[in-house]
């Protein structure tokens, strides 16, 4: 095995139950490693991932009663806070292995089944960090976003190291897709599926085909992909886009329905569900689906008012219709506390969180409030801590409140 | 309550108890890195170590066969260096070769590559080598070739092979006289399908070792 030099690295251990986050340390600093950073759960990880490059990363798949192992992963690569480049290594149970396996769109580089002994994690760790580093030309290209570069460099580490072959096909149709060569990503992930069914060519088939806006080629691989692996959940989220596309609304919502019964913690699917729910006048759903959004929201890298602000509007969408319940005020009353907590010191969206206030009161009939609350929203703006009325708000609101 | 139900308690109980084997190992070997323990004592611990390492990869496995006959195990195949694969576990379970006096070793071309679940062969071949180590007089070895589209593993033993046995019966896999560990190794095999092919399983003599060879056929 080849000798790496882990001192001058710097590792991420994310385990949330001490015990093993101890042994688990000694071992990383046993193998040399001087720069160990500890986390126990997926929120405060991500801190420390926007702060810090990590070159190896040891992350538990369950961490207590956040995020899981899996939704990190997923976070982190989406966000690109952690660079191709550095390894990403998985400990898994023998129960969340499928689970981790079925997320075919973000893998980790390897996994470690639990409970493991020093030897074998060095092993484990040591093989992986090679294999890294014969990849490294692709992964570095890839974190420059150079995909032209990356397919041009797996090339050459496919002649290089043969048993590297799959996987940097799977980068190379990847880089098909970001680089809108459609064509060429279809031959070659038909070309992989040939010599057998893997589900990342059939995924990649399948997005490419979307892509190309062969909704119906797309629609029958996605569906396949959730036959096939019964936790491969974002085949639902690929499925609703099909059908949006398609302009089948009410099929999309009933998909991503499925999706969050199955998976409840992804907070992008709660968001589209919201939105298309909303676009449908299902403000019931739409109220449901966004005040999880807003839960979830909390600690994510996808935190923004904008989730906040369509939470609210769902409930004067449900107030059109129906009296809303007292339970329903007090949880617009707590999305309007947090949006102010959080994002009050943005005048813009100040403004915003005092118009739909206003909005609410007054399709409530509670002129009163809302005319006190107007006042409030006025010395906000004279003083500058927000900004002017919008138009619609002169137009439509601002008439209804009669002085 | 239905019978369905109790197999998944089972399941579930089987889950906790692995568990607690896994937290025991942590103790252990936090324990045995903290003391110093003199020579004569290291043995000993070393054998309590192997001891819970055998029960937890035997839950490993009652885990996957749970999934595998109840239908609920997805198969997750990648393309893999076979050579490298025997290396680990020719890694992993040395020490309990090493424990009976046994040497265990793998023959495999280094440029070999084949699909297969690695994690579900790894406790495959971890219960077909167990098994070994209870009839093997001095080497089990592993092997690994393609034959006709097929992968094949083979395990190797120098004991009394199939034939010889009084009671074939007795030598198969009964770990705790229970037959679970054939069953086991054959469902991992029929799991794997590929282009219309099944895997299976096949018992023979060791042309190598001269006692009992078991072959484990994957599609490829």
């Amino acid at each position: 095995m080849a000798e790496v030099d882990f001192s001058n690295q710097r590792a991420l251990l994310i385990e949330d139950m001490a015990e093993a986050r101890i042994l688990q340390k000694k071992m990383l600093s046993d193998f040399g490693f001087k720069q160990i950073e500890m986390a126990m759960k997926a929120e405060s990880a991500i801190e420390l991932l926007r702060l810090n490059t990590y070159d190896v990363v040891l992350s538990d798949y369950n961490l207590g009663s956040g995020k899981d192992g899996q939704q990190l992963l997923e976070e982190v690569r989406h966000s690109s806070l952690i660079p191709n480049t550095s390894t990403y290594l998985m400990v898994t149970a023998e129960t969340s292995i499928e689970m981790v396996m079925g997320a075919i769109e973000y893998q980790p580089d390897g996994y470690i089944s639990k409970p493991f002994s020093q030897a074998l994690l060095q092993r484990r760790l040591l093989k992986l960090v090679e294999s890294k580093q014969k990849l490294y030309s692709v992964n570095h290209a890839l974190d420059k976003k150079n995909y032209e570069l990356a397919i041009k460099e797996a090339d050459q580490v496919t002649e290089d190291f043969p048993f590297l072959e799959s996987k940097c096909a799977r980068i190379k149709g990847d880089c098909f897709l970001e680089l809108k060569q459609f064509d060429n990503a279809v031959d070659l992930f038909q070309t992989a599926l040939k010599e057998r069914k893997m589900p990342w060519a059939l995924f990649g088939l399948a997005k490419a085909y979307f892509f190309k806006g062969n909704y119906e080629e797309a629609e029958s691989r996605f569906r396949q992909l959730m036959l096939d692996n019964r936790f491969f959940v974002n085949a639902y989220d690929w499925l609703a886009k099909c059908q949006i596309k398609q302009n089948k609304i009410a099929e999309a919502q009933a998909t991503l329905i499925d999706a969050v019964a199955k998976s409840p913690k992804a907070i992008l699917r709660q968001i589209e569900l919201g939105e298309l729910s909303a676009q449908l006048n299902d403000f019931q759903t739409a109220e449901m689906s966004f005040r999880r959004a807003v839960f979830l929201a909390k600690h994510s890298i996808y935190s923004n008012s904008s989730i906040y602000f369509q939470h609210l509007k769902s409930f004067i969408g449900i107030a059109k219709e129906h009296e809303l319940t007292g339970r329903q005020v007090d949880n617009f009353k707590i999305t309007l506390k947090k949006i102010q907590k959080l994002f009050g010191d943005n005048p813009k969206i100040k403004s915003g969180s005092y118009e739909i206030e206003i909005e609410l009161f007054l399709t409530l009939d509670k002129v009163g409030q809302a005319k006190s609350a107007h006042l409030l929203y006025k010395q906000d703006i004279e003083i500058g801590l927000a900004v002017p009325k919008t138009e619609r708000f002169i137009k439509k609101i601002e008439p209804l409140l009669g002085d | 309550m239905n019978k369905v139900d109790i197999s998944v308690i089972l399941a579930s109980s089987i889950h906790e108890s692995k568990n607690a084997v896994g937290s025991l190992m942590y103790q252990l070997q936090t324990l045995k890195s903290e003391l110093e323990v003199p020579l004569e004592q290291v043995e000993k611990i070393n054998n309590i170590e192997e001891g819970l390492k055998q029960l937890n990869d035997e839950w490993v496995e009652y885990l996957y066969l749970f999934k595998l006959a109840s239908d609920g195990y997805d198969l997750q195949t990648e393309t893999l260096q076979v050579n490298e694969f025997l290396d680990d576990q020719v890694f992993v379970l040395s020490q309990s070769a090493t424990a009976k006096n046994l040497i265990l070793n793998y023959q495999c071309d280094e440029s070999l590559l084949a699909n297969f679940d690695e994690r579900l062969l790894t406790s495959v071949i971890s219960t077909a080598v167990y098994n070994a180590l209870r009839f093997a007089k001095s080497k089990i070895t592993l092997r690994a070739e393609l034959r006709n589209e097929f992968l094949v593993f083979l395990i190797d033993d120098d004991g009394p092979g199939f034939s010889d046995t009084e009671n074939e019966e007795e030598h198969d896999f009964l770990q705790n006289n229970t037959g679970l560990g054939l069953y086991f190794t054959e469902l991992s095999a029929q799991a794997h399908t590929n282009k219309g092919k099944q895997g299976y399983i096949e018992k023979s003599a060791s042309i190598i070792l001269n006692g009992a060879c078991l072959s484990i056929y994957i599609p490829q």
